[in-house]
Protein backbone atom coordinates (compact mmCIF):
# COMPACT_ATOMS: atom_id res chain seq x y z
CA UNK A 1 0.00 0.00 0.00
CA UNK A 2 1.75 3.10 -0.67
CA UNK A 3 1.86 6.32 0.89
CA UNK A 4 -0.79 9.28 0.20
CA UNK A 5 0.91 11.61 2.80
CA UNK A 6 4.60 10.69 4.83
CA UNK A 7 5.15 13.52 7.19
CA UNK A 8 8.37 12.90 9.34
CA UNK A 9 9.65 14.73 12.23
CA UNK A 10 7.16 17.90 12.08
CA UNK A 11 7.98 20.64 14.95
CA UNK A 12 6.67 24.00 15.12
CA UNK A 13 7.30 26.73 17.28
CA UNK A 14 4.95 29.62 18.35
CA UNK A 15 5.96 32.68 20.42
CA UNK A 16 3.81 31.03 23.39
CA UNK A 17 5.27 27.88 22.74
CA UNK A 18 6.08 24.54 20.91
CA UNK A 19 2.69 23.44 19.04
CA UNK A 20 4.34 20.78 17.30
CA UNK A 21 6.86 18.49 18.63
CA UNK A 22 8.37 16.04 16.24
CA UNK A 23 5.10 14.43 15.03
CA UNK A 24 5.11 11.53 12.52
CA UNK A 25 2.36 10.90 10.39
CA UNK A 26 1.58 8.48 7.71
CA UNK A 27 -1.47 8.10 5.50
CA UNK A 28 -1.40 5.18 3.03
CA UNK A 29 -4.24 4.96 -0.19
CA UNK A 30 -7.34 3.93 1.07
CA UNK A 31 -6.78 4.50 4.86
CA UNK A 32 -9.50 6.39 7.06
CA UNK A 33 -7.33 8.25 9.62
CA UNK A 34 -8.75 10.36 12.42
CA UNK A 35 -6.18 12.62 14.03
CA UNK A 36 -7.55 13.84 17.32
CA UNK A 37 -6.69 15.70 20.41
CA UNK A 38 -8.14 18.45 22.99
CA UNK A 39 -7.74 22.05 21.65
CA UNK A 40 -4.46 23.01 21.98
CA UNK A 41 -3.00 19.61 21.40
CA UNK A 42 -1.36 20.77 17.35
CA UNK A 43 -4.26 18.83 15.86
CA UNK A 44 -5.01 22.56 13.18
CA UNK A 45 -1.12 23.34 13.38
CA UNK A 46 -0.50 19.74 12.08
CA UNK A 47 -2.45 19.65 9.30
CA UNK A 48 -1.91 23.38 7.92
CA UNK A 49 1.68 21.74 8.25
CA UNK A 50 0.59 18.89 6.18
CA UNK A 51 -1.08 21.10 3.72
CA UNK A 52 2.06 23.01 3.07
CA UNK A 53 -0.24 26.58 4.46
CA UNK A 54 2.11 26.64 7.59
CA UNK A 55 5.94 25.78 6.69
CA UNK A 56 7.13 23.78 9.83
CA UNK A 57 10.35 24.50 11.50
CA UNK A 58 11.71 20.82 11.34
CA UNK A 59 10.86 17.66 9.42
CA UNK A 60 9.21 17.01 5.93
CA UNK A 61 6.06 16.82 4.30
CA UNK A 62 5.55 14.68 1.38
CA UNK A 63 1.98 14.13 -0.50
CA UNK A 64 1.93 11.62 -3.61
CA UNK A 65 5.25 11.71 -3.77
CA UNK A 66 5.68 15.36 -3.89
CA UNK A 67 8.23 16.96 -1.30
CA UNK A 68 6.39 20.27 0.14
CA UNK A 69 6.94 23.17 -0.46
CA UNK A 70 8.98 23.06 -3.63
CA UNK A 71 6.42 20.52 -5.15
CA UNK A 72 3.20 22.13 -3.08
CA UNK A 73 1.36 22.81 -6.60
CA UNK A 74 1.19 19.50 -7.93
CA UNK A 75 0.71 18.04 -4.69
CA UNK A 76 -2.17 19.91 -3.80
CA UNK A 77 -3.89 17.91 -7.16
CA UNK A 78 -3.92 15.28 -5.29
CA UNK A 79 -5.61 16.57 -1.93
CA UNK A 80 -9.02 18.07 -1.44
CA UNK A 81 -9.95 20.03 1.60
CA UNK A 82 -12.82 21.02 3.71
CA UNK A 83 -13.66 22.54 6.90
CA UNK A 84 -16.77 23.13 8.85
CA UNK A 85 -15.74 26.13 9.31
CA UNK A 86 -14.81 27.97 6.73
CA UNK A 87 -17.82 29.76 4.74
CA UNK A 88 -18.77 30.07 0.97
CA UNK A 89 -17.77 33.23 -0.54
CA UNK A 90 -20.94 35.36 -0.89
CA UNK A 91 -21.30 36.48 -3.96
CA UNK A 92 -21.22 32.92 -5.88
CA UNK A 93 -23.56 30.57 -6.60
CA UNK A 94 -22.84 27.13 -5.70
CA UNK A 95 -22.35 26.08 -9.33
CA UNK A 96 -20.47 28.78 -9.84
CA UNK A 97 -18.11 28.29 -6.97
CA UNK A 98 -17.62 24.47 -7.51
CA UNK A 99 -16.88 25.20 -11.31
CA UNK A 100 -14.34 27.97 -9.78
CA UNK A 101 -12.70 25.32 -7.83
CA UNK A 102 -13.14 22.19 -10.32
CA UNK A 103 -10.59 24.89 -12.75
CA UNK A 104 -7.93 25.48 -9.73
CA UNK A 105 -7.64 21.60 -9.67
CA UNK A 106 -7.17 21.62 -13.55
CA UNK A 107 -10.93 19.52 -14.43
CA UNK A 108 -11.75 19.74 -18.21
CA UNK A 109 -15.29 19.68 -17.40
CA UNK A 110 -15.95 21.10 -13.69
CA UNK A 111 -19.50 21.51 -14.25
CA UNK A 112 -20.02 17.97 -14.92
CA UNK A 113 -17.94 16.51 -12.00
CA UNK A 114 -19.56 19.39 -10.04
CA UNK A 115 -22.78 18.13 -10.92
CA UNK A 116 -21.91 14.36 -9.97
CA UNK A 117 -20.70 15.75 -6.62
CA UNK A 118 -24.08 17.28 -5.73
CA UNK A 119 -25.81 14.18 -7.01
CA UNK A 120 -23.44 12.13 -4.13
CA UNK A 121 -24.60 13.94 -1.61
CA UNK A 122 -27.98 14.34 -2.73
CA UNK A 123 -28.34 18.23 -3.10
CA UNK A 124 -28.17 18.64 -7.10
CA UNK A 125 -31.27 21.19 -6.13
CA UNK A 126 -28.53 23.74 -4.75
CA UNK A 127 -26.28 24.30 -7.75
CA UNK A 128 -28.27 27.80 -8.45
CA UNK A 129 -28.39 29.26 -4.97
CA UNK A 130 -26.08 31.70 -3.68
CA UNK A 131 -24.07 30.85 -1.08
CA UNK A 132 -25.63 33.50 1.16
CA UNK A 133 -29.14 31.30 1.12
CA UNK A 134 -27.66 28.28 2.14
CA UNK A 135 -27.92 26.60 5.55
CA UNK A 136 -24.40 25.88 7.68
CA UNK A 137 -25.45 22.14 6.90
CA UNK A 138 -25.82 22.76 3.38
CA UNK A 139 -23.00 25.06 3.44
CA UNK A 140 -20.91 21.87 5.10
CA UNK A 141 -22.19 19.85 2.35
CA UNK A 142 -20.80 21.95 -0.75
CA UNK A 143 -17.86 22.44 0.43
CA UNK A 144 -17.39 18.77 0.79
CA UNK A 145 -18.34 18.33 -2.69
CA UNK A 146 -15.69 20.88 -3.53
CA UNK A 147 -12.98 19.11 -1.98
CA UNK A 148 -14.30 15.67 -3.60
CA UNK A 149 -15.04 16.59 -7.30
CA UNK A 150 -11.27 16.07 -8.25
CA UNK A 151 -10.79 12.63 -6.96
CA UNK A 152 -8.30 13.31 -4.69
CA UNK A 153 -5.99 10.52 -2.93
CA UNK A 154 -6.15 12.31 -0.18
CA UNK A 155 -9.06 14.00 1.68
CA UNK A 156 -8.68 16.08 4.39
CA UNK A 157 -11.86 17.17 6.66
CA UNK A 158 -11.42 19.59 9.79
CA UNK A 159 -14.27 19.34 11.57
CA UNK A 160 -16.43 18.50 9.01
CA UNK A 161 -19.65 17.82 10.76
CA UNK A 162 -19.41 20.35 13.45
CA UNK A 163 -22.45 21.94 12.64
CA UNK A 164 -24.92 19.02 11.37
CA UNK A 165 -27.65 17.82 12.12
CA UNK A 166 -27.81 13.66 12.72
CA UNK A 167 -29.30 12.87 8.98
CA UNK A 168 -27.13 15.81 7.31
CA UNK A 169 -23.84 13.94 9.33
CA UNK A 170 -25.04 10.63 7.96
CA UNK A 171 -25.57 11.56 4.72
CA UNK A 172 -21.82 12.96 4.93
CA UNK A 173 -20.46 9.49 6.61
CA UNK A 174 -22.27 7.68 4.07
CA UNK A 175 -21.45 9.85 0.89
CA UNK A 176 -17.32 9.92 2.49
CA UNK A 177 -17.73 6.10 2.87
CA UNK A 178 -18.56 5.52 -0.53
CA UNK A 179 -16.28 7.58 -2.65
CA UNK A 180 -13.31 6.22 -0.12
CA UNK A 181 -14.27 2.87 -1.26
CA UNK A 182 -14.52 3.45 -4.70
CA UNK A 183 -12.20 5.59 -5.60
CA UNK A 184 -9.75 4.55 -2.78
CA UNK A 185 -9.33 7.74 -1.43
CA UNK A 186 -7.56 8.26 1.58
CA UNK A 187 -9.49 10.08 4.34
CA UNK A 188 -7.69 12.01 7.27
CA UNK A 189 -10.40 14.00 9.35
CA UNK A 190 -10.23 16.32 12.66
CA UNK A 191 -13.11 15.81 15.09
CA UNK A 192 -14.46 16.78 18.47
CA UNK A 193 -17.27 14.02 17.97
CA UNK A 194 -15.58 10.62 18.88
CA UNK A 195 -18.79 8.46 18.11
CA UNK A 196 -18.47 9.93 14.82
CA UNK A 197 -14.74 9.33 14.61
CA UNK A 198 -15.46 5.47 15.63
CA UNK A 199 -17.93 5.50 12.43
CA UNK A 200 -16.13 6.82 9.71
CA UNK A 201 -12.47 5.92 10.85
CA UNK A 202 -10.10 2.61 10.88
CA UNK A 203 -7.20 4.31 12.55
CA UNK A 204 -7.20 7.18 15.01
CA UNK A 205 -3.80 9.00 15.63
CA UNK A 206 -3.81 11.08 19.34
CA UNK A 207 -2.43 14.29 19.69
CA UNK A 208 -1.13 15.56 23.30
CA UNK A 209 0.82 18.50 23.98
CA UNK A 210 2.07 18.69 20.31
CA UNK A 211 3.27 14.70 20.21
CA UNK A 212 1.54 11.81 19.05
CA UNK A 213 1.00 9.77 22.12
CA UNK A 214 -0.97 6.78 20.23
CA UNK A 215 -1.80 5.45 16.93
CA UNK A 216 -3.69 2.91 15.99
CA UNK A 217 -7.46 1.33 15.78
CA UNK A 218 -9.79 3.21 17.68
CA UNK A 219 -10.70 -0.06 19.71
CA UNK A 220 -6.71 -0.46 20.53
CA UNK A 221 -6.37 2.78 21.19
CA UNK A 222 -8.93 2.95 24.05
CA UNK A 223 -7.66 -0.51 25.54
CA UNK A 224 -4.33 0.75 25.51
CA UNK A 225 -5.72 3.11 27.94
CA UNK A 226 -7.33 1.11 29.70
CA UNK A 227 -10.61 2.85 28.64
CA UNK A 228 -14.09 1.49 26.67
CA UNK A 229 -13.87 3.89 24.08
CA UNK A 230 -12.85 7.24 22.20
CA UNK A 231 -14.54 9.75 24.13
CA UNK A 232 -13.23 8.79 27.47
CA UNK A 233 -9.29 8.11 25.66
CA UNK A 234 -9.96 12.22 24.92
CA UNK A 235 -11.41 13.08 28.07
CA UNK A 236 -8.32 11.17 29.84
CA UNK A 237 -6.22 13.25 27.81
CA UNK A 238 -8.10 16.86 28.35
CA UNK A 239 -7.85 16.41 32.16
CA UNK A 240 -3.85 14.84 32.14
CA UNK A 241 -3.25 18.25 30.03
CA UNK A 242 -5.45 20.76 32.58
CA UNK A 243 -3.19 19.16 35.44
CA UNK A 244 0.08 19.63 33.91
CA UNK A 245 -0.85 23.16 32.64
CA UNK A 246 -1.81 23.47 36.56
CA UNK A 247 1.24 22.14 37.47
CA UNK A 248 3.56 24.24 35.97
CA UNK A 249 1.70 27.24 36.56
CA UNK A 250 2.52 26.57 40.46
CA UNK A 251 5.94 25.94 39.79
CA UNK A 252 8.59 28.75 41.16
CA UNK B 1 0.92 6.94 -13.98
CA UNK B 2 2.72 10.20 -12.75
CA UNK B 3 6.31 10.06 -12.14
CA UNK B 4 5.80 9.32 -8.27
CA UNK B 5 4.02 6.05 -8.91
CA UNK B 6 0.75 7.54 -8.65
CA UNK B 7 -1.93 6.47 -10.76
CA UNK B 8 -3.68 9.27 -12.91
CA UNK B 9 -7.11 8.52 -11.81
CA UNK B 10 -9.99 10.34 -11.19
CA UNK B 11 -12.03 12.97 -14.05
CA UNK B 12 -10.24 14.29 -16.98
CA UNK B 13 -8.18 16.71 -16.53
CA UNK B 14 -6.19 19.42 -19.04
CA UNK B 15 -2.83 19.70 -20.04
CA UNK B 16 -0.22 21.88 -17.37
CA UNK B 17 0.36 24.64 -19.13
CA UNK B 18 -3.52 25.16 -19.66
CA UNK B 19 -3.89 24.70 -16.38
CA UNK B 20 -1.99 27.66 -15.53
CA UNK B 21 -3.94 29.88 -17.75
CA UNK B 22 -7.48 28.19 -16.86
CA UNK B 23 -6.86 28.79 -12.60
CA UNK B 24 -5.62 32.64 -13.68
CA UNK B 25 -9.22 32.59 -15.61
CA UNK B 26 -10.72 30.62 -12.79
CA UNK B 27 -9.65 33.52 -10.45
CA UNK B 28 -10.50 36.70 -12.79
CA UNK B 29 -14.33 35.07 -13.49
CA UNK B 30 -14.90 34.83 -9.31
CA UNK B 31 -13.42 38.28 -8.91
CA UNK B 32 -15.76 39.35 -11.64
CA UNK B 33 -18.71 37.76 -10.06
CA UNK B 34 -18.19 39.51 -6.74
CA UNK B 35 -18.08 43.03 -9.11
CA UNK B 36 -21.49 42.31 -10.70
CA UNK B 37 -23.22 41.23 -7.64
CA UNK B 38 -21.47 44.39 -5.36
CA UNK B 39 -22.95 47.58 -6.97
CA UNK B 40 -21.19 49.80 -4.24
CA UNK B 41 -17.61 47.76 -5.76
CA UNK B 42 -18.73 49.94 -8.89
CA UNK B 43 -18.31 53.47 -7.27
CA UNK B 44 -14.36 52.79 -8.04
CA UNK B 45 -14.56 52.77 -11.69
CA UNK B 46 -18.06 54.79 -12.18
CA UNK B 47 -18.54 57.50 -9.56
CA UNK B 48 -15.42 58.34 -8.56
CA UNK B 49 -13.56 58.75 -11.55
CA UNK B 50 -16.57 61.49 -12.77
CA UNK B 51 -15.88 63.00 -9.11
CA UNK B 52 -12.13 63.15 -9.77
CA UNK B 53 -12.63 64.97 -13.27
CA UNK B 54 -15.38 67.37 -12.35
CA UNK B 55 -13.48 69.13 -9.61
CA UNK B 56 -9.78 68.94 -11.34
CA UNK B 57 -11.38 69.70 -14.59
CA UNK B 58 -13.65 72.79 -12.62
CA UNK B 59 -9.95 74.07 -10.77
CA UNK B 60 -8.60 74.53 -14.17
CA UNK B 61 -11.21 75.98 -15.71
CA UNK B 62 -11.59 78.80 -12.54
CA UNK B 63 -7.70 79.57 -12.60
CA UNK B 64 -7.87 79.90 -16.39
CA UNK B 65 -10.65 82.17 -16.01
CA UNK B 66 -8.86 84.15 -13.26
CA UNK B 67 -6.00 84.78 -15.53
CA UNK B 68 -8.08 85.53 -18.94
CA UNK B 69 -8.08 84.08 -21.75
CA UNK B 70 -4.25 84.71 -22.45
CA UNK B 71 -3.33 83.63 -18.85
CA UNK B 72 -0.53 80.46 -19.39
CA UNK B 73 -2.87 78.86 -17.55
CA UNK B 74 -4.50 77.69 -20.37
CA UNK B 75 -2.06 74.65 -20.59
CA UNK B 76 -3.02 74.30 -16.49
CA UNK B 77 -6.40 72.78 -17.85
CA UNK B 78 -4.83 70.65 -19.71
CA UNK B 79 -2.26 68.94 -17.57
CA UNK B 80 -5.35 68.39 -14.85
CA UNK B 81 -7.39 66.70 -16.90
CA UNK B 82 -4.54 64.30 -19.07
CA UNK B 83 -3.19 64.23 -15.39
CA UNK B 84 -6.33 63.06 -14.01
CA UNK B 85 -6.57 60.27 -16.90
CA UNK B 86 -3.30 58.85 -15.78
CA UNK B 87 -3.74 58.69 -12.33
CA UNK B 88 -6.60 56.52 -12.69
CA UNK B 89 -4.72 54.31 -14.54
CA UNK B 90 -2.17 53.93 -11.41
CA UNK B 91 -4.88 53.89 -9.07
CA UNK B 92 -7.57 51.25 -10.92
CA UNK B 93 -4.54 49.14 -11.59
CA UNK B 94 -3.67 49.51 -7.49
CA UNK B 95 -6.94 49.47 -5.73
CA UNK B 96 -8.53 46.21 -8.28
CA UNK B 97 -5.64 43.97 -7.44
CA UNK B 98 -5.26 45.38 -3.47
CA UNK B 99 -9.15 45.15 -3.38
CA UNK B 100 -8.93 42.03 -5.11
CA UNK B 101 -6.78 40.13 -2.57
CA UNK B 102 -8.91 41.62 0.51
CA UNK B 103 -11.84 40.07 -0.89
CA UNK B 104 -10.73 36.70 -0.65
CA UNK B 105 -9.25 37.69 2.92
CA UNK B 106 -12.83 39.25 3.52
CA UNK B 107 -14.90 35.96 2.42
CA UNK B 108 -12.46 33.77 4.49
CA UNK B 109 -11.12 32.31 0.93
CA UNK B 110 -7.32 32.49 1.45
CA UNK B 111 -7.15 29.56 3.57
CA UNK B 112 -9.56 27.02 0.76
CA UNK B 113 -7.69 28.83 -1.82
CA UNK B 114 -4.02 28.09 -0.46
CA UNK B 115 -5.38 24.00 -0.21
CA UNK B 116 -5.33 23.91 -4.33
CA UNK B 117 -2.58 24.00 -7.09
CA UNK B 118 -3.33 27.94 -7.36
CA UNK B 119 0.07 29.25 -7.60
CA UNK B 120 0.82 32.64 -5.38
CA UNK B 121 1.48 34.84 -8.72
CA UNK B 122 -1.42 32.80 -10.78
CA UNK B 123 -3.63 34.19 -7.76
CA UNK B 124 -2.24 37.72 -8.22
CA UNK B 125 -2.20 37.04 -12.30
CA UNK B 126 -5.95 35.92 -11.88
CA UNK B 127 -6.59 39.57 -9.99
CA UNK B 128 -4.81 41.69 -12.46
CA UNK B 129 -6.35 40.39 -15.35
CA UNK B 130 -9.84 41.09 -13.98
CA UNK B 131 -8.21 44.68 -12.62
CA UNK B 132 -7.35 45.32 -16.53
CA UNK B 133 -11.21 45.35 -16.98
CA UNK B 134 -11.71 47.16 -14.28
CA UNK B 135 -8.82 49.59 -15.51
CA UNK B 136 -10.58 49.99 -18.80
CA UNK B 137 -14.18 51.00 -17.42
CA UNK B 138 -12.26 53.80 -14.68
CA UNK B 139 -9.93 55.36 -16.98
CA UNK B 140 -12.80 55.08 -20.09
CA UNK B 141 -15.40 56.77 -17.80
CA UNK B 142 -12.38 59.45 -17.13
CA UNK B 143 -11.69 60.29 -20.57
CA UNK B 144 -15.29 60.12 -21.79
CA UNK B 145 -16.37 62.87 -19.07
CA UNK B 146 -13.34 65.11 -19.26
CA UNK B 147 -14.51 65.03 -22.97
CA UNK B 148 -18.05 65.50 -22.32
CA UNK B 149 -17.80 67.79 -19.56
CA UNK B 150 -14.65 69.78 -20.67
CA UNK B 151 -14.04 69.12 -24.43
CA UNK B 152 -10.54 67.48 -23.16
CA UNK B 153 -9.83 64.66 -26.00
CA UNK B 154 -7.13 62.75 -24.27
CA UNK B 155 -6.43 60.43 -27.43
CA UNK B 156 -4.98 63.63 -28.98
CA UNK B 157 -2.13 63.12 -26.94
CA UNK B 158 -1.46 60.30 -29.90
CA UNK B 159 0.29 56.70 -29.15
CA UNK B 160 2.83 58.37 -27.57
CA UNK B 161 0.12 57.76 -24.66
CA UNK B 162 0.61 54.01 -24.93
CA UNK B 163 4.18 54.06 -23.47
CA UNK B 164 3.00 55.92 -20.69
CA UNK B 165 0.00 54.08 -19.54
CA UNK B 166 1.93 50.96 -19.98
CA UNK B 167 4.41 52.22 -17.18
CA UNK B 168 1.75 53.61 -14.81
CA UNK B 169 -0.52 50.22 -15.14
CA UNK B 170 2.64 48.18 -13.94
CA UNK B 171 3.01 50.74 -11.25
CA UNK B 172 0.18 50.50 -10.01
CA UNK B 173 0.88 46.58 -10.05
CA UNK B 174 3.81 47.26 -8.36
CA UNK B 175 2.32 49.53 -5.37
CA UNK B 176 -0.53 46.59 -5.16
CA UNK B 177 2.15 43.75 -4.87
CA UNK B 178 3.33 46.59 -1.18
CA UNK B 179 0.46 46.34 -0.12
CA UNK B 180 -0.03 42.83 -0.39
CA UNK B 181 3.06 42.25 1.21
CA UNK B 182 1.90 44.66 4.06
CA UNK B 183 -1.36 42.84 4.48
CA UNK B 184 0.57 39.43 4.58
CA UNK B 185 2.00 40.08 7.49
CA UNK B 186 0.08 42.61 9.36
CA UNK B 187 -3.41 41.69 8.52
CA UNK B 188 -6.40 43.49 8.01
CA UNK B 189 -5.01 46.51 9.98
CA UNK B 190 -3.14 47.30 6.51
CA UNK B 191 -6.14 47.54 4.63
CA UNK B 192 -5.92 51.53 4.88
CA UNK B 193 -2.49 51.58 2.97
CA UNK B 194 -4.58 50.17 -0.18
CA UNK B 195 -6.38 53.86 -0.08
CA UNK B 196 -3.82 55.88 1.93
CA UNK B 197 -0.51 54.91 0.05
CA UNK B 198 -2.13 56.29 -3.43
CA UNK B 199 -2.79 60.02 -1.46
CA UNK B 200 1.15 59.73 -1.20
CA UNK B 201 1.89 59.19 -4.32
CA UNK B 202 -0.33 61.19 -6.09
CA UNK B 203 1.33 64.37 -4.69
CA UNK B 204 4.43 63.23 -4.86
CA UNK B 205 4.22 61.69 -7.87
CA UNK B 206 3.98 65.31 -10.20
CA UNK B 207 0.56 63.79 -11.25
CA UNK B 208 -0.51 67.32 -12.48
CA UNK B 209 2.39 69.45 -12.30
CA UNK B 210 6.13 69.36 -12.86
CA UNK B 211 8.23 68.42 -9.85
CA UNK B 212 9.55 71.86 -9.88
CA UNK B 213 6.35 72.77 -7.97
CA UNK B 214 7.52 70.73 -5.05
CA UNK B 215 9.55 72.18 -2.30
CA UNK B 216 12.55 71.60 -2.36
CA UNK B 217 13.57 69.20 0.02
CA UNK B 218 10.12 67.07 -1.10
CA UNK B 219 11.64 66.62 -4.87
CA UNK B 220 14.74 64.15 -4.70
CA UNK B 221 12.09 61.97 -3.10
CA UNK B 222 9.41 62.62 -6.43
CA UNK B 223 12.24 62.20 -7.96
CA UNK B 224 12.93 58.50 -6.78
CA UNK B 225 9.14 57.88 -8.10
CA UNK B 226 9.30 56.67 -11.50
CA UNK B 227 5.35 57.55 -11.89
CA UNK B 228 6.76 60.88 -11.76
CA UNK B 229 8.81 61.06 -14.86
CA UNK B 230 5.79 59.17 -16.49
CA UNK B 231 3.64 61.64 -15.39
CA UNK B 232 6.26 64.30 -17.00
CA UNK B 233 6.30 63.05 -19.84
CA UNK B 234 2.97 62.71 -20.14
CA UNK B 235 2.82 66.63 -19.74
CA UNK B 236 5.43 66.52 -22.14
CA UNK B 237 3.01 65.05 -24.84
CA UNK B 238 0.62 67.83 -23.76
CA UNK B 239 2.61 70.50 -24.62
CA UNK B 240 3.24 69.19 -28.27
CA UNK B 241 6.80 67.99 -27.84
CA UNK B 242 8.49 64.98 -29.49
CA UNK B 243 8.11 61.63 -27.84
CA UNK B 244 9.90 62.20 -24.35
CA UNK B 245 12.28 59.09 -24.46
CA UNK B 246 14.09 60.86 -21.95
CA UNK B 247 11.76 60.30 -18.94
CA UNK B 248 10.11 57.04 -20.50
CA UNK B 249 13.18 55.41 -19.77
CA UNK B 250 13.84 56.45 -16.70
CA UNK B 251 10.10 55.74 -15.90
CA UNK B 252 10.45 52.35 -17.54
CA UNK B 253 13.67 51.29 -15.49
CA UNK B 254 12.61 52.98 -12.34
CA UNK B 255 9.30 50.96 -12.62
CA UNK B 256 11.13 47.58 -13.03
CA UNK B 257 13.09 47.87 -10.28
CA UNK B 258 10.52 48.79 -8.19
CA UNK B 259 7.89 45.69 -9.74
CA UNK B 260 11.14 43.41 -9.26
CA UNK B 261 11.58 44.92 -5.39
CA UNK B 262 7.84 44.60 -4.68
CA UNK B 263 7.79 41.24 -5.91
CA UNK B 264 11.41 40.08 -3.62
CA UNK B 265 9.11 42.14 -0.65
CA UNK B 266 5.93 40.09 -1.57
CA UNK B 267 7.82 36.50 -1.61
CA UNK B 268 9.37 37.58 1.89
CA UNK B 269 6.00 38.37 3.46
CA UNK B 270 4.65 35.35 2.20
CA UNK B 271 7.25 33.16 3.86
CA UNK B 272 6.69 34.98 6.89
CA UNK B 273 3.09 34.21 6.47
CA UNK B 274 3.63 30.74 6.73
CA UNK B 275 5.90 30.88 9.01
CA UNK B 276 4.18 32.05 11.61
CA UNK B 277 0.93 30.58 10.34
CA UNK B 278 -0.72 33.86 9.97
CA UNK B 279 -3.29 32.07 7.36
CA UNK B 280 -5.52 31.31 10.77
CA UNK B 281 -6.51 35.25 10.93
CA UNK B 282 -8.50 34.58 7.51
CA UNK B 283 -9.39 31.30 8.67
Amino acid sequence: MSDVLRARGLLKTYRRGRAVDGVDLTVRRGERVALLGPNGAGKTTTLLMCLGVVEPDGGTVEIAGHRLPRGRSAAMAHVGFAAGYLPLPERLRVGEYLRMFGQLYGLADPDAQALRGLQRFGIPQLAAAMGTELSSGQKTLVGIVKATMHDPGLLVLDEPTASLDPDVALRVRTGLAALCDERGTALLVTSHNMVEVERIAGRVVFLSAGRVVADGPPLEVAARFGRDDLEEVFLHLASARQASEHTEGLRP
Amino acid sequence: MTSQGFPAVGPARVSRELGIWLRIWAVARRHAYVLVRSPHRLFDVTVWPIVDTVLFGSLGVFFVRQGGPSSPGQAGVAYLLSGIVLWHVVYQAQIAVSTGFMEETWSRNLLSLMVTPLRELELVAGIALFGLAKLVMGVGVVALAAYALYAFDVTALGLGLVPVMAVLLAGGWAIALLVIGLMLRFGNGAEALAWGIMFLVMPLGGVFYPVEALPGFIRPISMLLPTTHAFAAGRDLIDGGPMPWGELALAAVGTLVAVAGALAFLAWMLRVFRRRGYVTRYS
